[in-house]
């Protein structure tokens, strides 16, 4: 192409000011959203946790954005790439929709009709020494059984 | 019935056959689709995992699962720190791809060589973390068909969290190894020259494509199992 | 620029020596592992011929024992040994044949014997282009193809028997090793080939996709492919989305069955307690993501039959195919809402009722693009100079079958309906119909019309009347008579009527049925003559372009070689249905558009 020597130069420059820009709101967006997750641990009201968790989500997709637009390149492609890009990942949306809408009718149908499921998230097991005593006993149990596991 | 007016007439050539409408070799767009149906592959495990999680009453709290840390002394909880580093070398790794190939496209040999270096160290330490993450998982007790955790509210657990974990972070990792593999090819291609051959570094391209897209499916899975 | 330059050189690649000058081919680069598109859509055809005898031989088995309950053979038992001890099929073994009939028939025969052969074919030819974009790609798709069938096959010699929990493979059955003597080895080699299967649909479909795009002639645009292009592409589409969502349903089923998970085992009691030790899963989840796939495989099945029936009608009608865009835009729809629609194979399995209103919606839609396209088909026969061809005759077939199972689709796809009829021989009716055999009648329609092309010799015309005849004839008088059965209750997947009161009266309709369908096989068994006879011995192909057609592939000499034109690619000018027009009979694609012409395409 006819690309003059200043006209690359300040082409790359940009590439390179774009790529720099990108990884900072990567980073940016991760440490929000790491922030987000330590805030919610301690978080009892349900409607909060909720909404935050919604926010992790939107920052999730934001940085999947980033990541195909910029790094993979496809905003900077042809319109019609993007489109056969884009279009069909709208099947998603029905996809995940009718997933978990069927997910959660089937807990509620074994909630309504099956006692057995329904007694089990009632039981509260006993917790041993600590929040971990179940764990504690089982991977005992496994390093008797695999004894390369106990290297570590 | 006219089918060609509607289009400009810089499209219309595009589109007119004898030239990609898309601007991009066969290869390229090819690897696109191939990664549009990848995405589908790890898209359907994903929404499995959440369609299990809602036809479920309790679930394990992720922050309890995942706070260890290697090298910390034991009771030393840190959840969240470990996932965080393996994040940001997967981000760093990324951004070293991009730099080759944009290296490559000025036929920069010694810059994409070492950027797929640093891109190639990245991917190892991502698999190194993760090795020991699996491995003090199942020192734990927590494997396929194995459970060890209780649920957030202290119910029994159902063991589809742990064989959820393993299968998707297995066949990311399994991802993660094979870009390893394909940009050590590449490495080597650049080495021998093969791309300064053939006047251009399109395979750096795609083996880029390829490893950011293993970043993309990190996003999820890490927002995903270590967050919501 | 260097990128430039690679870009532009693109639709040289790789095959620029492949001119006039044959390649010193030996025996095994030239037919076993060809790169050459022809080539490997005959190894295509060929496999799943020999898997739609298979298929169908099963169908016949299964059929005598419908038929013939009471009755014993003992000629079976020499065939099939302990599956049918006595002479009479077990039922273990029924349920097996039941199970690999549909798996064969649907993937191996009608997906990758269809789509297989004629993308394959037909892609490089019409679009203009030396072969496919990667010809190694493609022939490891074949060879992909081939192992997963040798392990297929092999599953049917298993101590245990081959997988019998039916084609869908739901869990438990599929999960659990001791639900049934098919679930052991025979159910890990039928994972096994699956996947193999997917491997090899995705190498083949990526292949497609960018070859269209990518590798298209001068002057051919999107508008000015043939139809058979454009299905072979959404079918193409579609396989490459939703297979892999099989993949991983088959991967978290292998961790099922293998490795102690229980994504698929919500629970199951016997005597009041508790048989699994890992539970808490949920069985519909698998079904989900099989009819993820599922149903855009239907789609997968249908479209090349509805694009090369286009493209024949067209031809065979003299006259251009009626609503070129309005074709397009319905096979659009067809893809997408291919995607939507899932569910309405699991009115009854525990799906939410609103969930399931919403797939009712959004499943009759698909009525709206089917009509469109039966309409376009009428009225591109209507008056038009119609030459029945075998290959015609078979396209017109497939409008028939596809309007009389694509109306009971109407009724199934009804919840409040499908509830009462599903799992009954109404079922079995609709899908063998609109799917199975509609798609049987466009990939005849397209061996038909594409031979000469193919193998430069035609196929015996006489023979293919009458196979069309009896075939057709056969269909209708196999499957009309399901639609009542199904109506009456009776439910499918039973190994024997007999001992059911309320069935028993359909003794004599299910002998009738099972002997159309030996006829009917008989008959197939009659076209597998005439086309292993017409390629060593049929009339030879004298004229480049027997069909007097618009399209590309005629415009290659008679037995194109490698590379497929011996000099420059041809440019095209014009959209491949002019026929009829400004008193010309027809004006292939090459033709560049006269001054005084009525308005060009």
């Amino acid at each position: 192409m006819s690309h003059s020597h200043t006209d690359q130069e300040a082409h790359n420059k940009e590439a390179m000011a774009e790529i720099k820009k990108v990884t900072i709101i990567l980073s940016v967006f991760t440490v929000i959203e790491l922030l987000l997750g330590f805030w919610m641990m301690g978080m009892t009201s349900v409607g909060l946790k909720l909404a935050v968790k919604g926010t992790i989500v939107i920052l999730m997709m934001a940085k999947a954005f980033y990541i195909v637009a910029y790094f993979m390149h496809l905003k900077h492609e042809v319109k019609n790439l993007i489109m056969t890009i884009v279009v069909p990942l709208m099947l998603f949306l029905w996809f995940i929709g009718a997933f978990l809408w069927d997910g959660n009718s089937f807990r509620n149908l074994r909630n309504d009709y099956d006692p057995y499921f329904k007694e089990q998230a009632t039981i509260k097991v006993e917790k041993k020494e600590g929040e971990h005593g179940a764990a504690k006993q089982e991977a005992a149990e496994v390093k008797e059984i695999a004894a390369p596991a106990e290297k570590h | 019935m006219s089918t060609t007016t509607t289009a400009s007439p810089n499209e219309a050539k595009l589109w007119g056959g004898g030239k990609s409408p898309f601007n991009s070799e066969y290869g390229k767009v090819m690897m696109w689709y191939f990664l549009m149906s990848d995405a589908f592959t790890f898209g359907a495990f994903l929404i499995s995992y959440g369609t299990v999680r809602f036809s479920t009453n309790g679930w394990p709290n992720s922050n309890e699962v995942f706070r260890s840390f290697p090298f910390a002394p034991d009771g030393v909880h840190a959840p969240l720190v470990f996932v965080s580093i393996m994040t940001f070398i997967l981000i760093i790794s990324s951004v070293t791809m991009v730099l080759a190939v944009h290296a490559g496209k000025n036929m920069d040999k010694k810059g994409v060589v070492r950027n797929m270096i640093w891109t190639i160290i990245g991917g190892l330490a991502f698999l190194s973390c993760q090795a020991w993450e699996w491995n003090h998982l199942h020192s734990e007790g927590a494997w396929w068909g194995m459970n060890p955790f209780l649920n957030a509210d202290g119910t029994a657990s159902s063991t589809n969290f742990t064989n959820f974990f393993f299968t998707i972070t297995g066949f990311h990792g399994f991802h993660v190894f094979s870009g390893v593999v394909i940009n050590i090819i590449m490495l080597i291609m650049t080495l021998l020259d093969k791309f300064e051959q053939r006047g251009h570094y399109l395979m750096i391209e795609k083996a880029g494509l390829y490893w950011h897209f293993v970043d993309l499916v990190w996003v999820f899975v890490f927002t995903i199992f270590y967050l919501l | 620029m260097s990128h430039e330059a690679a870009l532009h050189n693109h639709e040289g690649h790789g095959h620029d020596d492949h001119g006039d000058h044959e390649h010193h081919d030996t025996f095994l680069t030239k037919y076993v592992f060809s790169q050459d598109h022809k080539m490997i859509a005959k190894q295509f055809l060929i496999t799943g011929m020999v898997w739609a005898v298979l298929g169908g031989l099963m169908s016949v088995l299964f059929r005598l024992q419908l038929g013939y309950p009471d009755a014993s053979f003992p000629w079976l038992e020499s065939i099939l040994g302990k599956w049918a001890k006595g002479g009479q099929i077990t039922p273990e073994a029924y349920y097996a044949l039941v199970t690999t009939h549909g798996t064969v028939l649907v993937f191996f025969v009608l997906t990758a014997g269809l789509s297989g052969t004629f993308a394959n074919f037909l892609i490089p030819l019409q679009i203009g282009a030396r072969d496919m974009a990667s010809p190694f790609l493609n022939m490891l798709s074949y060879w992909f193809f081939f192992t997963a069938s040798i392990v297929m096959l092999s599953s049917l010699f298993v101590e245990t028997g081959p997988f019998s929990g039916g084609w869908t493979a739901y869990p438990p059955l599929s999960a659990l090793h001791d639900a049934s003597p098919g679930s052991k080895s025979g159910m890990d080699l039928w994972i096994i080939a699956m996947a193999l299967f997917v491997v090899s649909s995705l190498l083949g479909g990526l292949n497609y996709i960018a070859t269209i795009l990518n590798m298209r002639t001068k002057g051919m645009s999107m508008t000015r492919l043939p139809l058979t292009i454009w299905a072979l592409f959404f079918t193409a589409v579609l396989g490459v989305l939703s297979f892999p969502v099989l993949l991983s349903g088959m991967i978290l089923l292998i961790f099922d069955r293998n490795f102690g998970t229980s994504f698929y085992l919500s629970d199951i009691y016997v005597n009041g307690v508790g048989a699994l030790s890992n539970e808490g899963g949920s069985a519909i989840l698998f079904q989900h993501l099989f009819w993820f796939l599922g149903h855009p495989e239907v789609y997968i099945i249908l479209l090349p039959a509805m694009g090369m029936v286009s493209e024949i009608m067209s031809v065979n009608s003299r006259k251009p195919i009626f609503g070129y865009m309005a074709m397009l835009g319905s096979l659009f729809a067809i893809a997408i809402l291919a995607f939507l629609v899932w569910a309405h194979h699991m009115f009854v399995t525990g799906l939410n009722p609103f969930l399931g209103s919403v797939f009712v919606l959004l499943t009759l839609l698909i009525a709206v693009p089917s009509a469109i396209k039966v309409f376009n088909w009428l009225t591109t026969l209507w008056r038009g100079n119609i030459r029945f061809t075998p290959g015609m005759l078979f396209a017109i077939g497939f409008v028939s079958l596809f309007i009389s199972g694509g109306l009971t689709g109407i009724w199934l796809g009804n919840a409040a309906l499908d509830i009462y009829l599903h799992d009954s021989y109404f079922v079995v009716a609709h899908f063998h119909i609109v799917m199975g055999v509609a798609s049987m009648f466009g990939m005849f329609a397209g061996v038909y019309h594409w031979f000469p092309k193919m193998y430069g010799r035609y196929l015996n015309n006489t023979l293919g009347y009458i196979h069309f005849w009896i075939t057709i004839a056969g269909a209708y008088m196999i499957f009309w008579p399901m639609h009542y059965q199904g109506l009456a209750g009776m439910p499918r997947r039973y190994f024997d009527f007999s001992i059911w009161e309320s069935f028993k009266q359909f003794a004599e309709l299910n002998r009738f049925i099972s002997t159309v369908a030996m006829i009917v096989f008989a008959v197939q068994i009659l076209f597998l003559i005439n086309f292993f006879y017409s390629i060593f011995k049929g009339r030879k192909v004298t004229v480049q372009n027997p069909w007097e057609s618009n399209t590309l592939e005629w415009t290659t000499p008679i037995r194109p070689g490698h590379g497929n034109w011996p000099g420059e690619i041809p440019e095209v000018h014009r959209w491949p249905y002019d026929y009829g027009k400004d008193g010309h009979d027809f004006i292939p694609q090459t033709t560049p558009v006269g001054a005084d012409e009525t308005g060009t395409h």
